[in-house]
């Protein structure tokens, strides 16, 4: 049997007096075309509403600087946070409630205690001991609300324990000191690894199994000095490692 | 925490002094479907090979689409600029998974938008302390949401079909599925012949069926 032809079935939506009853009976004894003619009312239902409305220039400059930022694309740099980007709520810094600490508050895993190594200054001053070792992940560390570089961290494998190297730069003179987290690419966990104690090199030996969990996210915030040791929410720099 | 004003720029329905058409366009529509058809297949292609050009392309034909959805599913100026720029950076660094086809790059575009959109309200939720909320009912809020989402989507989806259909058919939908009026109405204002105006809606909504029907078949693909 022949089905109805589409301009039939719009003449249904749009004219339905006007329809043969022979285009009707049809689609009345016809599933495939009960289905179309559905499809057809759907549409103008859905032919309503307000119309588009198109972003700030801003955001478009936002983009473009963004991914010039990557020259050549080349896929040997590292994109911080290319998958787990972290979203805005997260991003934004100075947020009294950070997402995370309020995680915490619910529960959340927290990793923070677990006695984790933390190598004194001295060694993280005086790269090149004897072990040989490889840099297994690096993370370009930038800006939450841009893409300025804020330095870079290395995990390096060493006798079968990994270090983390960061070398911050730019991280501002506001009052604090500087923490380094790791976050779970989940966006849900974090751990304090330690304190960039002076200037802005430190070391920390973490757990290998912390990255095969996905602990990739390389944070730095600002802590004020009030023994709360949960993240102040306010992040400085920011990188995932690749 | 200050919002900082946005500028938006609303697409408008044209409302400028009725014209009046030439008899006879509706022959030379089914090309330009076509073209369009081309068009956008080729602005895929040149996206996945690395492009930037067709990334600007492809952000001003669609950006409007992807903030008016964050808009109205996140309801924050703010959080919806964020959520359309990350949108085009991430297209941009994952283009190597998009299959060049005319529906496949704006269902595409809408489904890293779902993903963005979700990743700001989970983070809303924890933000809240809802945690544990959003934890004991996931499905039940999630498919709430979800098809909240869709029905916006689609809805947008459509609104971009018809400001990409030509004039004078483009003004033709607009007068008769959001403004109402009736075909006679119609051709009164743009000085059409009923039967051309009435062949314009006609094949209009059956172009909108045709681009959601693609967009959310292509949606449904891994
Ligand atoms: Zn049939």
């Amino acid at each position: 049997m022949t089905h109805v032809d589409l301009d039939d079935l719009a003449d249904l939506v749009l004219d339905p007096d006007a329809t043969p009853d022979s285009v009707r009976e049809h689609v009345e004894s016809c599933p495939e075309c009960t289905d179309r003619l559905a499809a057809l009312f759907d549409v103008r239902r859905l032919t309503s509403g307000e119309p588009l409305v198109a972003p700030p220039a801003r955001v478009r400059e936002q983009v473009l600087a963004q991914v010039n930022d990557v020259p050549g694309d080349a896929p040997v740099r590292p994109v911080p946070l290319q998958v787990a980007a972290p979203p805005p709520e997260v991003a934004r810094p100075r947020r009294r409630v950070p997402v995370w600490a309020a995680g915490l508050a619910a529960g959340v895993a927290l990793v923070a205690g677990l006695g984790l190594g933390r190598t004194t200054l001295d060694d993280a001053t005086t790269p090149g001991r004897d072990a040989p070792e490889a840099v297994v992940a690096a993370a370009d560390l930038t800006a939450l609300d841009s893409t300025a570089g804020r330095g870079v961290a290395r995990a390096v494998e060493s006798d079968d324990t990994i270090t983390l190297r960061v070398q911050a730069s730019e991280l501002g003179g506001e009052d604090g000191f500087h923490e380094v987290w790791l976050i779970n690419v989940d966006g849900e966990r974090m751990v304090a690894l330690g304190v960039l104690a002076d200037g802005d090199a430190g070391e920390f030996q973490v757990p290998r199994g912390l990255l095969d969990e996905g602990y990739l996210v390389v944070d730095i915030s600002v802590e004020p000095d009030d023994g709360d040791p949960t993240h102040s929410g306010v992040s400085l720099a920011r990188g995932e490692l690749v | 925490m200050n919002v900082p004003p946005v500028e938006q720029t609303p697409v408008l329905l044209d409302r400028r002094a009725p014209r009046r058409y030439v008899d006879g366009v509706v022959t030379g529509v089914r090309d330009f479907e076509e073209e369009q058809d081309d068009v956008v297949r080729s602005l895929a292609a040149r996206l996945v090979e690395g492009d930037e050009s067709a990334l600007e392309a492809v952000y001003d034909r669609w950006s409007a689409l992807i903030h008016t959805y964050a808009l109205r599913a996140l309801g924050d100026a703010h959080d919806a600029e964020e959520v359309t720029q990350q949108v085009f950076v991430a297209a941009w660094r994952s283009r190597h998974t998009l299959t060049p086809s005319p529906s496949a790059l704006p269902a595409w575009l809408v489904g890293i938008a779902r993903h963005k959109v979700a990743d700001v309200r989970a983070a809303r939720a924890r933000d809240a302390g809802r945690l544990a909320a959003a934890v004991a009912l996931p499905e039940v809020r999630h498919a709430e949401e979800q098809s909240k989402d869709d029905e916006v989507a689609e809805r947008l989806v459509v609104r971009q079909a018809v400001e990409e259909l030509p004039d004078p058919r483009r003004t033709i939908v607009l007068l008769a599925f959001w403004e109402e009026l009736s075909h006679a109405e119609i051709a009164e204002k743009v000085g059409l012949p009923l039967g051309t105006v009435k062949s314009h809606v006609r094949r209009g909504l059956i172009k909108l069926h045709q681009q959601l029907e693609g967009v959310r078949h292509d949606s449904r693909r891994p």
